[in-house]
């Protein structure tokens, strides 16, 4: 809310410099987000008197004025394209040297053969009103040759009020906290009327359908006015608080929305059949043209203000176009009500239409402000306008809520805030806010939640307890917690001492996020580089993967703030390659970087979530370099990097197999599923490691030509996690190594040939370890040979060459029987 | 030959030697030589045998003579081998010497992501006074991520998050991580002191201090006797811990539907120090967090009683404390990815 300080001055004396209020305020819970000076920007701006004003003789839309701007002052020339001015009227008047806001300087200029000695400015020029046509008019007691600054300048706070304090969006309320803040007391405006005619319940009728959505309804009648603009003084606070100026009609109800916080609506009488009003819910089919002259199709959610035709207002969030006050209005109907928040916000959010007077709505109304709010539109319409109110309101709720009794205990208060304060200053910090407070009664509940019972109060405990008296204003404080906030508030949160805990410490928990930053620092270790990438990603990403936009299993944002941007990503995938494409732009081609994230897909209706590691690699991973060629990455520098990681937690990659089927994003030929044991023994996917199909690339506009992926899930890497790690003696015994080069069919994998080779030769097999493959001469087409190192070895004896034999003799008839293999010699 | 022209002879003998032995160039040559004086066809070995024609008494003189010829030849093959190794090695090493100034063979810089870490860096300087880190999930119930909040349908408070709404009904993305207060209310009993690092979501327009996707860090504190004054100390020495002793901090009444009271806490302006400028909106202070007590309504919802139990929670944003950390001043940098960012980490 902006707040200008003039007006401010209005409710309570300030006599603190903007900066120190500010500062207070902020201290106090409203927090002053900027301050900012009107007038700072107005330079050598005056007040000058019009002596004459001529048509230009060589131009029809130019006027020639001459201007006095003190008497010590010569007359200045000064030539205008606005109708608006006559002789004799006061205006502002720029100088030559003159700056106005937004830096634009005024200089002697000539205009159609005559030299114009300076400006005369619009109020929309000043940020004073937002009348850009016509030159501003100031009042004819403006003295003459003063700096506008002094006159018109302000100082506004623009303070942010938090939805709990709708009392506080208002000068008044405002006005409150700084009589809370300087120890000061707080003004209400005066508000007398003079009421004259016939009485508003001869003109008016209201009746509330259903008083849970309207529970009060107060109308007023004002007629004989003539509209126009309201003073300047009026304008300019109205455009300094953020609300554009109207009619002096409009600006009535707008200034009490800003002064008390209370929003009202005038309509135009002659527009209300009857002068019968009904508020009530509109019905299926009803249609209403809004002041913004858009025709809205209403439901039986929104409420409405009716007559017998038909709708003429949105509740608490917009009037009808059909009775908007217009220059002709010469009677209006004030409504000032208290309206359900609920079905305000909803119907403010339906339409997109959240104003000022819905915001103020939505957060809840004083009973009593619905006549006060009445009799003080009623009364400055009359002021600023002319005319005559009505005697009388209609009202139909008259009686009005008293104060509540809220009972706290100041040693639960105490416990709460950790900072030792005496009963009798709490009541004395509660009495700064009109808060005053009385001895608690046996039986008194003290509320600790609401919709929960409280704590009924024995005669021992009352005894130490006390009574808030909560005025109708402070709809906050509900619960014995509130009135510790309000102590604590008031009192200063500074003056709360800072400790360390001494209570109980939790049980030992182990840390769910130790094995994935054990990932982290391996694979950056490695000298790969971790992105963090968006986990919403659009329909175009999850197609190029082969997921139709229509999947079941994604999940899509309702409301996204763009296409790109609409469903939550089902694989690491599509951000990993964009960190690809982006780089590339920046001409950096060899990558390799890692994310961990979740991955989310839609099971049975559930939204399930899965910790993933996704790894890319592009371009050249070792380094080229003088002494060094470049390594592409490929399929194999994906794999042994995953696995390097596995071996490093602990967890053995057991299988890497060609899948069953590859996805449209992965090479048919180039694609892994890694397999991991669990502490159980039993086999889980891991992941798969990939390059990708260079179809995938090219849509997602990647250069590169040497790109691996793998895609690890976190949650499958925890659960092969090993319980724990313990020491495995090794054999002292000398090892012994032979070498096999097994000549097999050129389609028959390598891990079936190992595998064939670890179960033939257990359990002396120590370690296999395929170390060269060979094609050519002098093997047939269609055969390959791949040579292995099988390290040996029996506990606690060496062993004899029969038995290194006899092993290598069932290695090589196992590879000839199962595989067609033969032995290369 | 009697013993005097014998000895004469071994003398020029060994002259002759250690002549021989010093010209020698390099290993082979001095192997020759070696063979050529003391070899078993030698030229020392062919002069003793001419001694059996001497005078035994002769004799036994004449053999020390030619040990010490021997003795002094041994030597000087030795000394002229040690010699000649040496040059060798010398030389070889010459040869081997190469451009030091060529650069060392690269090895890729890895690095780590600052927001991440920066979560880290919180889990560790809490895990200090007894935090432990739970998770919660990033599609959240809407009665998790408000209703358990206090936080009901229509509530005007609810403006304070622009939420982002699935197509799956009931559910959103989670608006903050405060959602996990429920999570570990229900799971764990007091004393309570949790962590709860994650990804959170809004509706916002993307620019240099917001973002659609952020994160969070809640804290929870909870027990029979944890005041606000605890709260107070604990984010103190971890605003110290962050940005140093020196930092003045500041605590505020602030608002959450979920606290009460709230707290708003500020740490001095790490731009200005205080004196301010565009960073602070010339307050000379920073807001690095929100906190508050527990809400009994909250208490109540994770199924504690809050007439007995009590305590904070704070919800700390880990992008804003990164920036703070490492002077960045685009929030935008943490999700674009370009290495020319990620490898200063
Ligand atoms: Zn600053």
């Amino acid at each position: 809310m902006r707040v200008p300080l003039a007006w401010l001055r209005d409710y309570v004396d300030v006599d603190l410099e903007a900066e120190a209020l500010a500062d207070r305020l902020t201290l106090l819970g409203m927090e002053v987000q900027a301050v900012e000076r009107r007038g700072s920007d107005w330079h050598r701006i005056v007040v000058g008197e019009l002596l004459s004003v001529e048509p230009h003789p060589g131009s029809d839309h130019l006027l020639l004025t001459r201007v006095r701007i003190g008497d010590a002052e010569p007359l200045l020339t000064v030539l205008t394209g606005a109708s608006n001015v006559a002789a004799g009227q006061r205006v502002p008047v720029a100088v030559p040297g003159a700056v106005l806001p937004g830096g634009r300087r005024i200089d002697v200029t000539r205009m159609v053969g005559i030299e114009s000695q300076g400006m005369l400015c619009s109020g929309d020029e000043l940020g004073l009103t937002t009348d850009a046509d016509g030159i501003l008019i100031l009042p004819g007691d403006a003295p003459v040759g003063r700096r506008m600054a002094e006159l018109f300048g302000d100082v506004i706070l623009d303070v942010d009020v938090k939805p709990n304090r709708g009392d506080a969006l208002s000068l008044l309320g405002l006005a409150r906290e700084v009589a809370a803040a300087t120890g000061g007391r707080i003004r209400w405006p005066e508000i007398v009327l003079d009421e004259q005619g016939t009485p508003t319940a001869e003109h008016l009728s209201v009746d509330v359908t259903d008083p849970r959505l309207c529970p009060r309804f107060v109308g007023r009648w004002v007629d004989g006015f003539v509209v126009g603009a309201s003073p300047l003084h009026v304008q300019a606070r109205l455009t300094a608080a953020g609300v554009r100026p109207v009619s002096n009609v409009v600006d009535a109800s707008n200034y009490v929305m800003l002064e008390l916080g209370k929003p009202t609506h005038t309509f135009d009488a002659a527009a209300i059949a009857d002068g019968r009003i009904v508020v009530r819910p509109a019905r299926a089919g009803e249609r209403l043209e809004t002041l913004d002259h858009v025709t809205r199709e209403l439901t039986p959610e929104t409420l409405v203000i009716a007559d017998a035709r038909g709708p003429v207002g949105l509740a608490g969030v917009m009037g009808g176009a059909q009775s908007e006050v217009g220059d002709a209005t010469s009677a209006i109907v004030i409504e000032s009500a208290v309206f359900d928040p609920v079905s305000i916000r909803r119907t403010a959010r339906r339409f997109a239409l959240q104003s000022e007077a819905s915001l103020r709505f939505e957060k809840g109304q004083e009973t009593r402000l619905a006549r006060i709010g009445a009799d003080r539109v009623a009364q400055l319409v009359v002021a600023w306008a002319g005319g005559r109110a009505a005697p009388g309101r209609v009202d139909t709720a008259p009686a009005e809520p008293a104060p509540v009794r809220l009972p706290f205990r100041p040693s639960r208060v105490t416990r709460l805030l950790g900072a030792p304060i005496e009963a009798d200053e709490m009541r004395a910090l509660l009495a700064r806010v009109e808060v005053p407070t009385e001895a608690a009664r046996p039986g008194d509940e003290v509320p600790i939640a609401v919709g929960a019972p409280g704590i009924r109060l024995d005669e021992e405990a009352a005894r130490d307890a006390l009574v808030a008296i909560v005025p109708t204003h402070r709809r906050d404080l509900e619960i014995e917690a509130d009135v510790a906030e309000e102590v604590a508030r008031i009192r200063g949160y500074d003056r709360i001492p800072g400790r360390l805990p001494e209570t109980p410490m939790p049980v030992f928990r182990p840390d769910p996020r130790r094995a994935v930053d054990a990932v982290r620092d391996v694979l950056a270790g490695r000298g790969l580089n971790e992105v963090v990438t968006h986990a919403l990603v659009g329909p175009a990403d999850h197609a190029r993967l082969g997921i139709p936009g229509d999947d079941a299993a994604i999940i899509r944002v309702t409301n996204p703030l763009s296409v790109e941007h609409s469903q939550l990503r089902r694989s690491l995938l599509p951000g990993l390659v964009r960190v690809l494409v982006e780089n590339e732009r920046q001409r950096r081609a060899d990558i390799g970087c890692f994310e961990v994230g979740h991955v989310h897909d839609l099971v049975d209706g559930v939204p399930r979530e899965e910790a993933m590691l996704g790894v890319l690699l592009a371009g050249d991973q070792g380094g080229a370099a003088w002494n060094q060629a470049a390594r592409p990455a490929d399929l194999w520098e994906a794999r042994g990097l995953v696995e390097s990681l596995c071996t490093r937690l602990g967890v053995a990659v057991r299988e890497a197999a060609a899948p069953s089927s590859v996805a449209p994003y992965e090479h048919p030929g180039r694609t892994a599923v890694l397999r991991a044991a669990d502490p159980a023994g039993n086999l889980l996917d891991l992941g798969r490691v990939f390059e990708p199909h260079p179809r995938y690339l090219e849509a997602a506009e990647a250069r590169a030509s040497h790109v691996a992926v793998a895609l690890v899930s976190l949650d499958a890497l925890q659960a092969a996690l090993p319980r724990s790690q313990r020491y495995a003696p090794f054999p002292r015994v000398p090892a012994v190594e032979r070498d096999l080069a097994v000549v097999v069919a050129e389609s028959r994998p390598a891990g079936e040939v190992a595998g064939t080779i670890r179960e033939a030769a257990a359990p002396l097999l120590r370690e296999l370890r395929l170390f060269d493959v060979y094609h050519g001469a002098p093997l047939a087409q269609g055969e390959r040979s791949l040579a292995f190192r099988l390290t040996l070895q029996a506990e606690g004896r060496t062993l004899t060459d029969e038995e290194i034999d006899a092993a290598v003799a069932r290695i090589v008839e196992a590879l000839g029987s199962r595989l067609g293999a033969r032995i290369r010699s | 030959m009697d013993l005097e022209t014998i000895s004469a002879r071994l003398t020029d003998l060994q002259a002759a030697g250690l002549e021989a032995i010093a010209a020698a160039s390099d290993p082979m040559e001095l192997e020759a030589v070696q063979v050529a004086y003391l070899g078993r066809r030698g030229e020392l070995k062919t002069l003793l045998g001419g001694i059996g024609g001497l005078p035994a008494e002769d004799r036994p003189r004449v053999g020390a003579i030619g040990n010490r010829v021997r003795e002094a030849l041994e030597a000087a093959l030795q000394g002229r081998q040690v010699e000649l190794e040496g040059a060798a090695l010398d030389d070889r090493l010459a040869r081997e010497a190469v451009d030091v100034t060529l650069p060392g063979r690269p090895f890729r810089r890895g690095s780590l992501h600052p927001l991440i870490e920066t979560n880290r860096e919180i889990a560790r300087i809490f895990g200090q006074f007894g935090f432990v880190v739970y998770e919660g999930p990033e599609v959240e119930t809407d009665v998790r991520n408000f209703q358990a909040l206090n936080i009901p349908p229509d509530h005007p408070a609810r403006d304070l998050w622009d939420t982002l709404y699935t197509d799956v009904p009931g559910h959103l993305l989670r608006t903050h991580t405060s959602p996990g207060q429920i999570h570990v209310m229900q799971q764990t009993a007091p004393p309570i002191r949790a962590l709860l690092p994650g990804r959170c979501f809004r509706y916002e327009a993307v620019d240099a201090s917001h973002g659609f996707e952020f994160f969070q860090v809640e804290g929870l504190m909870v027990d029979e006797g944890t005041t606000m004054a605890d709260l107070r100390g604990l984010l103190d020495a971890f605003a110290h811990a962050m940005f140093g002793r020196a930092r003045p901090t500041r605590f505020r009444p602030g608002y959450y539907p979920f606290t009460e009271p709230s707290v708003a806490f500020d740490v001095q302006c790490v731009v200005c120090d205080g004196a301010g400028c565009p960073s602070c909106k010339r307050t000379g202070w920073m807001t690095i967090l929100g906190a508050g007590m527990v809400h009994p309504v909250v208490l109540r919802n994770g199924g504690l009683d809050p007439e007995r139990y009590q305590g904070f929670a704070f919800g700390l944003g880990t992008d804003r404390i990164a920036i703070l950390r490492y002077g960045i001043n685009d929030i935008r940098m943490f999700l674009e990815n370009d290495l020319r960012f990620l490898e200063q980490f």
